[in-house]
């Protein structure tokens, strides 16, 4: 072989290599990017199981803060209606309406009148946080709201637009009839909220309905002769 | 194993409501009525961990506090108070008479069982540490 074949042979063999080599490249280049192509498609739908895990998650502890609230209500209303219902005497059924404001709705100004009808008035028959001789009476047709709660038998919650708080009622916060065969037997009125509670919850108005009929029967079952009758 | 945790109220509203958020989780209850029947009990009682009302006859709370934090016997046991008053000044008054944590009337059952869990972990993790 002359030595100029020899060249173009050798010439040959290494652009045929290199031809290979870059097909070889090329191939390679081409199954790196599909397998890239593939991971970001898995990628992507791992991300978005993450993403449906955590919102999952998301509506898991919301669900799990609305079911502890609840059970949490239903502490608040068993215990109440517990409290009302377990004794007939009078004193100790009147410190469970002022545990349950106090520590269930959350209010230390409060007053509780019952109805004297022989008399026209509202006698306190107990307090917490107030003076008790600016409140000691009402006439039952006495001006304001608690003169209108005592008479309508509508509680008053803040919401009632139709009425207006004014002079010494001015910080009246909510206002509880407690009724018996729909008769107001007494009334409760709460002068403030604790500092730390913004506003009556949902709970609290379940706790004022109950307050309103189991508070006046068991109010009314330590009346002097029924209690003995119950007993009996 | 069952956390025992001592409620000291004078309130049987407060005692009655707690028990029944605490029935959810791994506690058993011991109940003091009073403020010297609440530092008493932390001694014989030994709980893991205390609630403390403030306002009490006999003993206040702060000053049942002070007690348990002032006794060796007692000293290691948290303390959460339970306070009709958020306002700034009676919750600082309470961490400096000892309280490890706090919790505001009405009570929710759900704070008050994170703020148990996280205490009870904390203990946990310090006396692994020690």
């Amino acid at each position: 072989m002359k030595p100029n074949e020899t060249h173009r042979s050798y010439i040959e063999k290494v652009a045929t290599d290199n031809r290979e080599y870059v097909q070889a490249l090329l191939d390679e280049n081409q199954r790196l990017h599909e397998q890239l192509a593939d991971l970001q498609a898995d990628r992507a739908r791992t991300t978005q199981m993450l993403e449906q895990a955590l919102e999952e998650r998301r509506a898991f502890s919301a669900r799990y803060v609305e079911v502890e609230q609840q059970n949490t209500n239903l502490a608040n209303l068993y215990v109440a209606s517990y409290q009302l219902h377990g004794t007939l005497d009078r004193e100790r059924v009147l410190t469970a309406i002022k545990e349950i404001i106090i520590n269930l709705i959350g209010s230390e100004e409060l007053a509780i009148w019952e109805v004297d009808r022989d008399f026209g008035a509202m006698v306190l028959i107990d307090s917490f946080g107030i003076d008790k001789g600016r409140w000691a009476a009402l006439p039952l047709d006495t001006p304001g709201v608690i003169g209108i709660v005592a008479k309508t038998g509508e509680a008053y919650t803040g919401h009632n637009t139709k009425v207006h708080v004014a002079g010494r009622e001015e910080r009246l916060t909510a206002c509880i009839p407690l009724k018996l065969d729909g008769e107001v037997i007494a009334v409760i009125a709460l002068f403030s909220l604790l500092a730390q509670k913004e506003r009556l919850e949902s709970i609290d108005y379940e706790l004022f309905d109950l307050l309103g009929s189991h508070g006046a029967t068991a109010l009314y079952c330590t009346r002097d002769g029924v209690a003995m009758e119950a007993l009996q | 194993m069952k956390k025992k945790v001592l409620l000291v109220d004078d309130s049987t509203t407060v005692i009655l409501m707690e028990k029944m958020i605490l029935a959810k989780g791994p506690y058993e209850v011991v109940v003091a009525r009073d403020g010297v029947e609440g530092v008493a009990k932390a001694k014989s009682e030994q709980p893991a961990v205390i609630l403390l009302d403030v306002m009490m006859p006999n003993m206040d709370g702060l000053t049942a506090c002070a007690a348990i934090r002032s006794d060796p016997a007692t000293a290691h046991i948290p303390i959460v108070m339970v306070t009709t008053r958020g306002e700034e000044q009676n919750i600082e008054t309470a961490f400096r008479n000892g309280c490890t944590d706090y919790v505001t009337k009405p009570i929710n059952g759900l704070e008050l069982l994170t703020k148990l869990n996280n205490i009870l972990e904390m203990n946990l993790v310090g006396a692994g540490a020690r």
